[in-house]
């Protein structure tokens, strides 16, 4: 909704915006869904004028249609699928992360997601040598284990030059996340050379740790900023070629209904692909790593498939 | 910037106002400047200019840190995080088992988490927790202070004087066996109105109390900046009662644990907090689970559960992010918090201090 400005377009003065408004027509959109015959005899202006003013509008402001076979030539140069260092979740999410996409990982506390982002980003940026963004919301971001994991998958001297390649963010509220959602579009768009070399993950862990605190009650202002978080987090992955991976908790209906994805029906719209992890033992006194992951939702596999992983 | 109105820190209502006239990017507010905003919106002119005040600080702040200062923002490559963790201490608990269960103590800038039934030893940890962050560095300890937020009441002054007083006949003990000059210094200011003294106490009777209390901590933190400790003994008992609004409950809880991992990323500090149990009634056994729902097991980054198995004390690691789940034994006697005896070493006693268990901790501390 663009308020109408002097010099928007040619043809647009001073005048005729103080005429507009006087009729109650502020915005782009007001102009071009008004009967212009109306608006010109309210306001007397020339029917050509508001008729050549709103061509340009229109032109400026409207999104071009795209031919479906040129999307998909874009696409299969711009995707690429990202191993997440784990081959059975690779197996689960076909074949890897696919960039321009959101996954998401959810499950309960101690069921692994942490730990299975820290995997992801250690697999990134030694395997394919990338660097990785990881937005920590919770503090559970431990270097030392992400230097363990680094540590086994190779005996060269590489983990100082990953470790340098994965870049940590502490993001502890709505507003500061949102900053340095904005922070990095703006370094990608201008493209700056500094310690960020070619970005091809970010890692959100987790989503719902900001969320939350800002939902319930009788507000709404809650969802309306979960939504422009995820809008953020779509046009990043969608303009700049990113696979974003967020981690979601789970809530109960009651003290003994099913568990669900929290953050309810309108963000469960937001992630392409969720993937549930759980326990394999149903109580918590025997100490495993073993851990299931089933696919919730996805674009291109069967829901319900169920692989196992090891989170050692 | 084109940073987009809907993002920034304003009222919602301003917000609602700013997104009804048309107002899309950071950019054009600047641009209008705080008369042209009041009349737009219809608000006063001192709100108008107080809300661009904000607009134009949320803005400088991206553009530096565009340019590459690191301004506010906790920034940092993974290889300085490493590099961080590696010089941060741990607060020792006593008990080797635990210590080494937890990857060497309860660990600084993260949230622990311990849930437990009535009388297994939860309040006991804590005061123990409170004067080990007080031993100084060259005992292996991180030389801190304490805050204690009680909210049951069950903070008692003479237990704290017993394990105080255990903890620096250790000491003592230490630095007669090693007989280094820095130990018989920093021993000269470890006593115990030393270690009382630097322990501080906050009393809350009810929730809101304890709200304002942790919102302003920081403040206090700001000017008491060797507190490496902040306890919260009892964080279940405010919100279990007295509570009909279950999702306000929930949003509140939310925001005090995102509240209290800001305190504890920025002032170093651990924060470690107790929780009640509950019993979940299935279809057909019940069990015991932490209190407080299913959104609260993840606002902490550690879990410990603390239960009994007949009359042992048993420890559970739940949820970690460096270290595996497991489960040891625990003891407590009459200097505070320790390790169970192993049937070993049965010549000695539980009153006496040196204990051959004892002697493989103070080769650790030896840096």
């Amino acid at each position: 909704m663009v308020v109408l400005r002097a010099g928007l377009c040619p043809g647009l003065t001073e005048d005729m915006i103080q005429l507009l408004r006087a009729n109650g027509i502020r915005t782009v959109v007001d102009f071009v869904s008004s009967d212009l015959e109306d608006v010109s005899q309210k306001c007397s202006l020339s029917y050509k004028a508001l008729v050549a003013v709103r061509r340009v509008l229109l032109a400026q402001f409207s999104a071009f249609p795209a031919n479906g076979a040129d999307l998909y030539e874009e696409l299969k140069s711009s995707t690429a699928i990202l191993p997440t260092g784990s081959p059975s979740l690779d197996q689960l999410l076909d074949s890897g992360l696919y960039t321009g996409e959101v996954t998401e990982l959810m499950g309960a506390p101690g069921s692994g997601k942490t730990q299975v982002c820290l995997g992801i980003a250690a697999s990134v940026s030694l395997g394919l040598k990338q660097h990785v963004l990881f937005l920590d919301s919770t503090g559970g971001f431990t270097a030392s284990r992400l230097y363990q994991m680094l540590r086994a998958q190779t005996e060269d001297e590489e983990e100082q030059a990953a470790l340098q390649r994965i870049q940590v963010v502490r993001a502890f509220s709505i507003y500061e996340l949102l900053s340095a959602l904005q922070e990095l579009r703006d370094r990608l768009s201008q493209q700056v050379v500094s310690s960020m070399g070619p970005l091809k993950m970010v890692l959100l862990d987790s989503v719902s740790a900001v969320i939350y605190p800002l939902l319930g009650g009788r507000q709404s202002e809650g969802l309306a900023l979960m939504m422009q978080l995820s809008r953020e987090l779509k046009t990043l992955a969608r303009e700049f070629s990113l696979a974003v991976v967020v981690t979601n908790q789970v809530t109960r209906d009651s003290g003994t209904g099913p568990l669900k994805p929290a953050l309810g029906r309108s963000w469960s719209f937001v992630p392409s692909t969720r993937v549930l992890l759980e326990s394999k033992e149903t109580t918590w006194d025997k100490g495993t790593t073993q851990r299931v992951a089933s696919l919730a939702k996805s674009p291109r596999q069967p829901t319900g498939i169920q692989v196992e992983l090891d989170i050692g | 910037m084109q940073r987009e109105v809907g993002t920034l820190p304003l009222a919602p209502a301003l917000r609602a106002r700013l997104a009804a006239a048309g107002f899309q990017t950071a950019q054009e507010l600047l641009d209008t400047g705080p008369c042209g905003l009041s009349k737009e919106i219809g608000i006063s002119r001192e709100e108008a200019l107080e809300a661009l005040q904000v607009v134009r600080q949320e803005c400088q702040g991206d553009a530096a840190r565009t340019a590459g200062e690191s301004g506010a923002t906790r920034r940092c490559t993974a290889l300085e995080l490493l590099e961080e963790e590696q010089t941060q201490g741990f607060i020792i608990t006593f008990c080797s088992a635990l210590d080494n269960i937890l990857g060497g103590g309860v660990q600084l800038t993260k949230i622990t988490e311990i849930c437990g039934a009535p009388g297994v030893g939860k309040t006991q940890l804590c005061m123990q927790l409170a004067v080990d962050v007080q031993i100084p560095e060259c005992f292996g300890g991180v030389a801190g202070e304490a805050v204690f937020i009680d909210t049951e009441g069950s903070f008692l002054v003479d237990r704290v004087v017993d394990i105080a007083a255990a903890c620096v006949q250790h000491c003592h003990l230490i630095a007669e066996a090693q007989q280094e000059q820095d130990h018989r210094k920093a021993l000269e200011t470890f006593s115990l109105e030393n270690i009382l003294s630097h322990i501080y106490y906050f009393r809350c009777c009810d929730y809101i109390e304890l709200l304002a209390q942790v919102y302003l901590l920081p403040e206090f933190l700001s000017e008491h900046s060797k507190v490496r400790l902040v306890v919260i003994d009892g964080i279940a008992f405010p919100f279990r009662h007295d509570f009909e609004d279950l999702s306000l409950r929930t949003r509140l809880l939310n925001g005090l644990a995102q509240q209290l991992i800001i305190i504890a990323n920025d002032h170093k500090s651990a924060v470690v907090l107790t929780n009640q149990m509950t019993t979940r009634i299935g279809q057909s056994q019940s069990t015991l689970v932490p209190a407080l729902g299913e959104s609260w097991g993840h606002a902490a980054t550690v879990r410990l559960i603390f239960h009994w198995d007949n009359s042992q004390r048993l420890a559970t690691l739940y949820k970690s992010p460096s270290q595996k789940e497991s489960t040891i034994a625990y003891h407590i006697t009459s200097h505070g918090f320790r390790d169970v005896q192993p049937p070993a070493a049965t010549h000695s006693a539980e009153g006496t201090e040196r204990n051959p268990r004892k002697r493989p901790r103070t080769e650790e501390e030896e840096h």
